[in-house]
């Protein structure tokens, strides 16, 4: 035979399937772009240089391999689709005397130019969009970047060999499909018949008890190292459910409803009903990994958009003044002592060194150590709690602070007795008790929970929530706890001094004032022996921001990156139903109307069920999403993230433009699939 | 009167790319009385399907009437084609075309659901035909799960039970075996027998020797037609098949 006839009947055969291999093409392009776009940032030293450059390309580098088995999943599962269409194609070939050899080279010829085309249309693209989402990625992190144009010669090689490998992987699969069957399995295999589907109660009810725990879970989270340690949970139990559910749970449904004769013997439901058992057969597995992959994008987008979009939120949090200074002292008297006095000086003089001045000042002394609450009783020896995974969701961070602080920080004026006290709790974890006991000590009485204190940045920068005791006998309270220590010899009480502060000037010299400062603390710490307890260090916004930035425009960056590639994965998938459905429905349709039915009927009828059938995934997943809101708000806390409203606005504008663009990809295909649905005849109709 | 008049019906399809026209149909007229039984023969190519879909209004003649009832087809809305076709015509078609996601009852209910009837009245409806038609046991299964002539009988039910004024049937034993194929016939005889109107489109001598009359068509045109009158169906066979030979043989018109 020929050599030439291999290539060319590859050829006609990509050509004649084009509404087919056009959207497969163009996704494996696509897929190839993106990967090869995430290695080049992940590589590229110029990007590195930029500040929080480095903490992306950390995240970049797991996205790497989250990529590569996402393709591989991905265009396998495609490619199965495709497969399936051309069965009878091959088949045909196959009986006019293409051995199985022969159909090897076809495909073999058929594989290599869709991945050349792609891996080469992927690398130029992608080559072309690397400078625009690197501007991109750095515009995110805040920074600058120059306008040179690079080429990663590692990362084509490494993207380029990554997708030959899958290639492979694909094609040999397929030799085995088609080494499995027969030329008439071949022919045939879109038409073998299939049962009606049964009513699979328990599989309904099993799926509607799973989400409704997975729900209840996701509800009755209170704090956030619950809700770490249950999403994962709560997702693999929400996962199991959706597939129950669309796979067994509507057929069920719809089972219930042809028992209803009023309802099911009606034009509008007869066709819709019992179609959609069938089609819910063959597609709830289908719809339901639609959905949790919408799920998925939803989740991620929205939660890294709103920690992106709240990160000077977090950030103030993190550092509530310009320049913190904190000290870990020795002693009660050291809180308000000299020492004190000698670094407001020495701040002041830094300060106005630079022509600037502290202003905004966040002044405090506290107590603070680690402690699980049992009943009443802050048990605060760390060898109760510390190595226990049980207990990790009882572990709190306890501060003791002066009622006479809170009153200054805050504008009040609150008045107590000895043994009396406020509590303040942070993460939205309350303490339920109306007294409270720090280890054997004395009883207080809780005489007021307030719900506000000034930020000392050492809550958001832990998963546990923080408990505030305002005590008015300071010394009284703390001087008995203060020196404990654990049987490791460990001090197990601190006491801080914290002292913020805001400057008017700009970021380079808020920088050079705190780098000033700790330089000049340092000093005294080692020279002065006043100061040999009192142990100073030294934080700024500033400084910090590009970390920061870097950290979460990461996260984001690559949500959104990983969020698109997800999207597409959808949206192909949805294309290749309507195409198969499309291919299924043009015979039945045929039918309908011979027996009576009138285009509109039939028309309106397939559109309900392809409505349902579309949009099914899109609604149960912003019901998952909803659910899984207030445990993601938690571990959002984590972060420093407060704002509830803001919260819900990002996540609904997210689901909002998530259905917009489902809208837009529904209208596309689904103009395929009428035109594949009325190639029948309809000229005189 | 004539259920059915078809008069001078003529059809010529043109290719979408301007190809040239091709004449299925050059003139076709015959009548057909109310009760009667009659079978349309004719070779692949002769014009039987396209006549077939004209008449059942899928199709539109090129030139020539179609009368139902004395009824014009062509004076019927293309809103209100739908309707007409349920309640006046049932169809039989070779495939059966059953729809493999309902189960024959519901097969069968199909067009009366459409017509929006009671569901009480729909079974009172399908109790006597599936009687008939010995379905009244498969009723509950789904087309996949019987055989040819079961689902070819669920498909006559299908075609009753709007009581229709004719039934168009194309085709019916087609892809059946032969003792599907007799006991098919045998209940179409008996249906006509109760006084409902068939008509059917076959290339089967045996299909048509079951009918009253037999038309032929050849290159689009009622050619000859013969009725069986007092024969037994053996020797209508044997008239049929010497007809065909003629035909066959290009010989004059008879």
């Amino acid at each position: 035979m020929k050599k030439g006839i291999y290539r060319k009947l590859a050829l006609s055969g990509i050509r004649k399937n084009s509404r087919l291999y056009l959207p497969y093409i163009l996704t494996c392009a696509g897929t190839v772009m993106m990967c090869y776009i995430i290695s080049f940032l992940s590589q590229s030293s110029e990007f590195g240089k930029i500040p929080g450059g480095n903490t992306v390309q950390g995240f970049l580098s797991v996205g790497i391999g989250v990529m590569a088995v996402f393709s591989l999943i991905f265009l396998f599962y495609t490619n199965s689709f495709l497969i399936r269409r051309r069965k009878k194609e091959l088949g045909l070939y196959n009986i006019l005397g293409l051995g199985k050899r022969n159909l090897a080279a076809v495909l073999a010829a058929e594989t290599l130019t869709v991945a050349l085309v792609s891996i080469a249309g992927g690398l130029l693209s992608g080559i072309l969009f690397s400078k625009l989402s690197e501007l991109c990625l750095v515009r995110i992190l805040g920074g600058s970047a120059k306008f040179t144009f690079t080429v990663s010669y590692a990362s084509v090689v490494m993207t380029a060999v990554q997708f030959a490998g899958i290639f492979l992987v694909i094609y040999l699969y397929t030799l085995l499909q088609i080494r499995l069957t027969n030329p008439i399995g071949l022919l045939k295999s879109e038409s073998t018949g299939e049962k009606p589907p049964k009513a699979n109660w328990i599989g309904a009810i099993i799926g509607i008890l799973i989400l409704g725990a997975a729900y209840y879970t996701a509800l009755s989270v209170e704090d956030p190292v619950t809700a770490i340690t249950v999403f994962f949970f709560a997702v693999v139990m929400v996962i199991i459910a959706t597939y129950l559910l669309f796979i067994s749970g509507s057929v069920t449904l719809c089972r219930i409803l042809q028992k209803n004769k009023r309802y099911y013997y009606k034009t509008n439901h007869f066709v819709s009903v019992s179609s959609m058992a069938y089609r819910m057969k063959r597609n709830g597995a289908g719809l339901a990994s639609i959905c949790i992959l919408c799920t998925m994008v939803l989740v991620m987008i929205s939660s890294t958009v709103c920690l992106y979009a709240g990160k000077e939120d977090s950030l103030r949090q993190r550092y509530p003044r310009n320049i913190n200074l904190d000290a870990a002292v020795s002693s009660t008297a050291l809180l308000d002592g000299p020492q004190t006095e000698r670094v407001k000086q020495i701040i002041e003089e830094t300060a106005s060194e630079n022509g600037a001045s502290p202003e905004n000042i966040l002044e405090y002394g506290c107590a603070a150590f680690g402690g699980v609450i049992e009943g009443e009783k802050i048990i605060y020896d760390s060898s109760v709690y510390e190595n226990r995974l049980d207990k990790m969701d009882e572990v709190w961070q306890i501060f003791i602070v002066s009622l006479d602080d809170y009153n200054r920080l805050m504008g009040q004026n609150e008045t107590l007795s000895s043994g009396e006290t406020l509590i303040y709790t942070t993460k939205e974890v309350p303490y339920d008790n109306n007294t409270i006991r720090i280890g054997d000590g004395e009883t207080l009485t809780v005489k007021k929970r307030v719900n506000d204190f000034a930020d000392n940045g050492v809550d958001s920068m832990q998963i546990f929530p923080t408990l505030y005791l305002f005590v008015p006998d300071f010394d009284a309270v703390v001087n008995p706890i203060a020196g404990a220590r654990s049987d490791d010899d460990i001090g197990l009480v601190s006491l801080h001094w914290y002292y913020g502060f805001d400057l008017d000037c700009a970021d380079d010299t808020q920088i050079e004032i705190q780098n000033r400062i700790t330089e000049k603390t340092a000093e005294l710490e080692k020279t002065d022996e006043e100061f040999s307890y009192f142990h100073m260090i030294t934080e700024g916004v500033a400084k910090e921001r590009a970390d920061f930035y870097g950290l979460y425009g990461g996260l984001f960056f690559l949500g959104i990156l990983l969020g698109l590639v997800f999207i597409s994965a959808a949206v192909l998938i949805i294309y290749y139903k309507q195409i198969s459905e499309g291919y299924e429905d043009q015979s039945r349709f045929e039918i309908m109307r011979k027996v009576g039915m009138t285009k509109r009927e039939i028309q309106g009828s397939i559109n309900s069920q392809v409505l349902t059938v579309f949009f099914m995934p899109l609604i149960a997943s912003g019901i998952h999403l909803a659910f899984a809101f207030p445990i993601i708000r938690k571990m959002l806390m984590i972060f420093g993230l407060v704002n509830l409203p803001f919260l819900v606005a990002a996540t609904a504008v997210c689901y909002l433009i998530f259905a917009a663009f489902y809208l837009v990809v529904y209208r596309a295909t689904s103009r395929s699939y009428y035109r594949l649905v009325s190639g029948m005849r309809n000229d005189n109709l | 009167m004539s259920i059915l008049e078809v008069d001078a019906v003529k059809k010529i399809y043109t290719t979408r790319f301007g190809g040239n026209p091709v004449q299925a149909l050059s003139n076709v007229s015959f009548k057909v009385e109310e009760g009667e039984y009659v079978a349309i023969m004719g070779e692949s190519g002769s014009g039987k399907t396209t006549l077939l879909n004209i008449l059942a209004a899928l199709d539109r003649p090129t030139a020539g009437n179609i009368r139902l009832d004395g009824r014009e087809l062509s004076g019927i809305k293309e809103s209100q084609m739908a309707a007409f076709r349920r309640d006046n015509l049932g169809f039989v078609f070779q495939e059966f075309n059953l729809l493999d996601t309902f189960s024959l009852e519901d097969n069968i209910y199909l067009p009366l659901v459409l017509a929006g009837k009671s569901p009480s009245e729909m079974k009172s409806r399908l109790e006597p035909i599936a009687e008939q038609l010995h379905i009244t046991k498969l009723l509950k299964k789904y087309p996949y799960e019987v055989s040819g002539g079961q689902k070819q009988r669920a498909a006559v039910a299908r075609a009753l039970i709007t009581s229709p004024r004719l039934i168009l049937a194309d085709e019916p034993t087609g892809a059946l075996d032969s003792k599907s194929t007799d006991e098919l016939l045998c209940m179409f005889e008996e249906i006509n027998r109760k006084g409902q109107t068939i008509l059917m489109v076959t290339h089967s001598v045996k299909a048509a020797s079951h009918a009253g009359r037999v038309l032929f068509i050849k290159d689009g045109e009622v050619y000859h037609q013969i009725y069986r009158g007092s024969c037994t169906e053996n020797e209508f066979y044997q008239k049929i098949s010497d007809t065909l030979t003629v035909l066959a043989a290009g010989g004059e018109r008879l």
